[in-house]
């Protein structure tokens, strides 16, 4: 099986038993979450979905690779894809996926590995040990594990499994021989102690952070999960695998004799380490020497190490947590925190924020309505955020003494503004912006459309910026802060190009607010989460640095995305198939995905934005979304706009009926289940008296 | 509170007592007989090729790992890989990370160390010093005898001989047309994808353990906000003030 390890590892951690999966029963998903979809809905207790939650025992957690990891396929060899019911998402606790990137989930390949099952839950806390094909669950008490941060416990880790030998140096695992740090995937304190914004984390900042899986693994008593492996990946040719590596590095990626711009954020054209945000603004950024930190195989890192040590390998949202604080030191160190406690570092900003504005409103403080221990005169300083992210992670005063404010926002946010009374009317008027499903903004419905509605029509904040980073065209971050050499009309022509099936609609790509509800805009949902589903979620392609739409470095600005995602798969697995073909396995995957959220509940009654996107206007000064005016496609200001209710109803059945499901319902249909090679799916739905009429 | 989070000062790559007396001894080795090396070695027409690299640029993706893997066994995997790329995640720049590639020693201790012959230079590859997998007997006495940390010979477990970088003078999978070899391409220089890896046919200093650092990054990569210079007095101060005191 080239590409693949050929077996999955089952692990019962109320038994404390382990077993294998034979890989090939699952190939047909492709990898990663087509095969975490299918592997929960096989081993999960379907007739529980209905009142199954995140903590409940039976809940089936998957953690798979893809056959691209851990290959030189540029900008995708690293991604690992987390499944489950999440704890985070409210006020329904929904199947859901996170993702990670760094060496975890080459690792685990190289182990002999395609992924790992978790069942059950542990009396006792433990953790995995994986060496090659000997595992081993082991008490956490015997490394005092419980109770360490992210920090601490992948070093104690490691240290353990390199059983005393010098670290830089071969050492022995298994059969082999390796150089390599075991990959080691734990949880922080805030896992621990069941908080809803807890993530797993994995080296110093690479965060599966969406989900609320730090809490799922607290509450199975999992610490951590390490992994060393020494063994090989078969790939069937490996001369096209160099050659693609080759030239679409060289082709495509970023050319350090013609650099257009050095702010390119995440594209596969980008410069290495752009997108720590921390390092965009020359106040902030940090002054000793300092190198680009790349996920394994990719050819231009997003992270970044500095001489100083603190904040490594941090990117991203982690990196903006704390731009308002005191120093620019403090802004470092505060994402160290962050990571070792290992909370959600889009969690903790809103709450962070949220609780800021309740302060300025005299209804947050000590002896106030909202009673917090939390000295808001020293907001901004390190003691301040110290204190706040302990209370997350311990559910404390930030001291350890109790404290029902450190209880509440442990929860969540969303959780504690309901616990505080004020989650109705704080999402009515937006004063917490969590539009969709428990989660907080990341880009605004009333905008950024394809977002919005890919995310309340799936589970979570999607965080896919396919196309979102068309805007950077309008705002010129591709081309040296310029705008782009070809037209908005040209952008949209080549882009629209490949969305196959629904190719050559150019309408899909217009984000006028006359176009908000139409046909067009459902089918730019539809090929989204296709797409997604199985090029980046299944096969792994980085979000970073995939899809490559515009790129200025190619022929005519046209990016490689269409035909190198089948050059790279058929190069390591042998397998021919076309980019179409990939779609058509991401909209099974979605298809599925979608029959367990119909098993836990959902109704398209329930899929609602909150109040505030309905009543007040997004606000922007920015002008650069693709749009048509007046017959002319140009960069658009979207400024001042809300959705409509009906509008919204009509676009999701507009979407329902393109997707081949229940308009009443939104539930999946016999026939589109069968279209797709999915009849038991169809039967168990009807088992449960949901299956969609047609 | 404070003291949970004190961060500790890293020693994950800190260079142990036992490699220091062990390298030192090496140099001093090298040092007296690399003259008379240089001649001996002239006439026997060995085929000099050295890889130098930039541990301050390099990223750490190991690409350089899985493309020596792929073009020599047609497989991934790092533990097969003639070079390796060390790195702590926690690590302070630039010691966080280290390439250990083979340093194709003038006098070569693994050659020296063979007893069977199986260590040569090879004239059907370009005069490459490689190992011949059929005379190798798996002794690992070239692995021991590496004075460098992690050892450049590389035990192949998976087939049971050991093997060294031959600079891609014999991979099976090579996909360029021009070949590898000393005077041919090497499939880590051109995966590297920051340039971070170079070769050079000049010897470098034999009796310097850095000889083979150079620096690789350039004006283009200090105006991406990287340190194009070599100033470990001014990085070290600099770092000190970004741990403000914390630490």
């Amino acid at each position: 099986m080239n590409g693949y390890a050929g077996k999955i590892l089952s692990v019962n951690l109320t038994n404390h038993t382990v077993s294998e999966l034979p890989t090939r029963d699952y190939t047909n998903w492709g990898g990663g979450h087509g095969m975490g979809s299918k592997l929960f809905w096989d081993l999960v207790d379907r007739s529980r979905l209905g009142t199954m939650r995140a903590f409940d025992p039976d809940n089936v957690v998957t953690i798979m690779t893809s056959p691209l990891s851990g290959t030189l396929a540029p900008g995708c060899a690293a991604r690992t894809e987390v499944q489950g019911i999440g704890a985070q998402a409210y006020p329904y606790e929904w199947f859901t996926r996170s993702g990670f990137g760094g060496r975890f989930s080459a690792m685990l390949k190289y182990a002999g590995w395609d992924g790992i099952v978790l069942q059950g839950a542990s009396e006792e806390p433990v953790w995995i040990d994986i060496r090659n094909d000997t595992v081993a669950i082991r008490p956490c008490a015997e490394l005092s594990l419980w109770g360490t941060d992210i920090k601490q416990c992948q070093q104690i880790i490691w240290k353990y499994v390199m059983g005393g030998a010098d670290t830089g140096n071969w050492f022995g695992a298994g059969s082999g021989r390796t150089t390599q740090l075991p990959a080691v995937l734990a949880i922080g304190p805030a896992g621990e102690n069941l908080s809803r914004a807890a993530c797993l984390i994995h080296d110093a900042a690479n965060s599966s952070g969406q989900g609320g899986f730090g809490a799922v693994w607290g509450s199975k008593k999992l610490k951590a999960i390490s992994v060393i492996g020494t063994g090989s990946i078969h790939v069937y040719d490996p001369r096209a695998l160099l050659q693609a590596r080759i030239e679409q590095v060289r082709q495509y990626g970023y050319h350090y004799d013609k650099p257009v711009s050095k702010s390119i954020p995440n594209n596969f054209q980008s410069p290495p380490g752009q997108a720590v945000v921390w390092e965009i603004i020359p106040f902030f950024a940090t002054r000793g020497g300092k190198r680009p930190a790349a996920c394994i195989g990719c050819h231009s890192g997003c992270r970044r190490r500095y001489a100083s040590g603190i904040g490594n390998e941090a990117v991203c949202s982690e990196a903006a947590f704390y731009l308002d604080a005191k120093s620019r030191q403090f802004i470092y160190q505060a994402t160290d925190l962050l990571n070792r406690y290992g909370i959600n570092s889009l969690e903790a900003y809103y709450a962070l924020h949220y609780c800021k504005d309740l302060h300025a409103q005299g209804i947050l403080g000590s002896g106030k309505p909202i009673d917090c221990p939390l000295d808001f005169s020293e907001y901004g300083s390190l003691s301040f955020i110290r204190q706040f992210l302990a209370m997350i992670a311990y559910g404390t005063d930030g001291f350890g003494g109790t404290s029902d404010f450190g209880q509440h926002i442990s929860q969540g946010i969303v959780r504690a503004a309901q616990a505080w009374g004020r989650l109705e009317e704080d999402l009515a008027t937006g004063l917490l912006p969590y539009p969709y499903w428990g989660y907080p903004i990341h880009y605004d419905p009333r905008a950024q459309l394809e977002w919005g509605y890919g995310t309340i029509l799936g589970d979570r904040d999607i965080n896919e910026h396919c196309i979102y980073r068309l805007k950077y065209l309008g705002g010129g971050a591709y081309f040296g802060m310029q705008r782009p050499p070809i037209t908005p009309g040209q952008v949209v022509d080549m882009v629209t190009a490949k969305m196959v099936p629904f190719e050559n609609d150019p309408q899909m790509l217009d984000f006028s607010t006359d176009n908000m509800y139409s046909e067009h805009i459902a089918r730019l949902v539809c090929w989204h989460r296709f797409y997604t589903r199985y090029y980046k979620q299944s096969l792994l392609f980085c979000d970073s640095r995939w899809p490559d739409f515009i790129n200025p470095y190619a022929p005519h600005y046209e990016g490689s995305t269409g035909h190198i995602e089948p050059l790279l798969i058929g190069a390591v697995t042998g397998e021919t198939m076309s980019f179409r073909d990939g779609i058509t396995i991401g909209k099974k995957i979605w298809n599925l995905d979608n029959a367990i959220w119909t098993l836990q509940g959902r109704h398209r009654n329930i899929v609602q934005f909150s109040d505030y996107v309905y009543s007040f206007p997004f606000t922007t000064i920015a002008k650069d979304w693709l749009g048509k005016q007046n017959g002319q496609w140009q960069y658009i200001s979207v400024n001042g706009r809300q959705l409509d209710r009906q509008g919204f109803e009509a676009f999701k059945t507009l979407f329902y009926s393109l997707q081949g499901w229940d308009t009443t319902n939104g539930w999946p249909t016999r026939s589109t289940l069968a279209s797709l090679g999915l009849q038991d799916v169809a039967d168990e739905l009807a088992l449960y008296n949901r299956l969609g009429s047609e | 509170m404070e003291k949970e989070y004190f961060i500790p000062k890293n020693h994950l790559l800190c260079i142990s007592r036992r490699d220091f007396v062990k390298f030192s001894g090496m140099m001093v080795i090298n040092a007296s007989i690399l003259g008379r090396r240089i001649n001996e070695l002239g006439k026997e027409e060995v085929t000099w090729g050295f890889l130098l690299v930039d541990m301050k640029k390099c990223q750490g993706c190991i690409s350089c790992m899985l493309a020596c893997s792929l073009v020599h066994h047609g497989v991934e995997n790092p533990s097969l890989s003639r070079i390796q790329i060390l790195q702590n995640p926690y690590g302070c720049w630039p010691d966080d990370l280290t390439i250990a590639q083979c340093r194709q020693c003038v006098d070569p201790a693994c050659v020296a160390a063979c007893t069977v012959g199986a260590l040569a230079p090879d004239p059907q590859f370009g005069n490459v010093t490689r190992v011949d997998q059929e005379k190798c007997i798996g002794c690992k006495r070239c692995i021991s005898a590496c004075p460098y940390t992690p050892s450049r010979p590389v035990w192949n477990f998976e087939d049971g001989y050991s093997q060294k970088c031959d600079l891609c003078a014999h991979a099976p999978h090579w996909y360029w047309d021009e070949s590898g070899g000393p005077e041919g391409k090497k499939a880590c220089v051109e995966v590297c994808p920051l340039g971070a890896i170079t070769y050079t046919k000049v010897v470098p200093d034999q009796t310097r353990e850095d000889s083979y650092s150079v620096n690789l990054r350039g004006l283009q990569w200090a105006r991406l906000g990287y340190p194009g210079w070599d100033l470990p007095l001014l990085d070290r101060w600099l770092a000190e003030k970004d741990k403000g005191g914390i630490r």
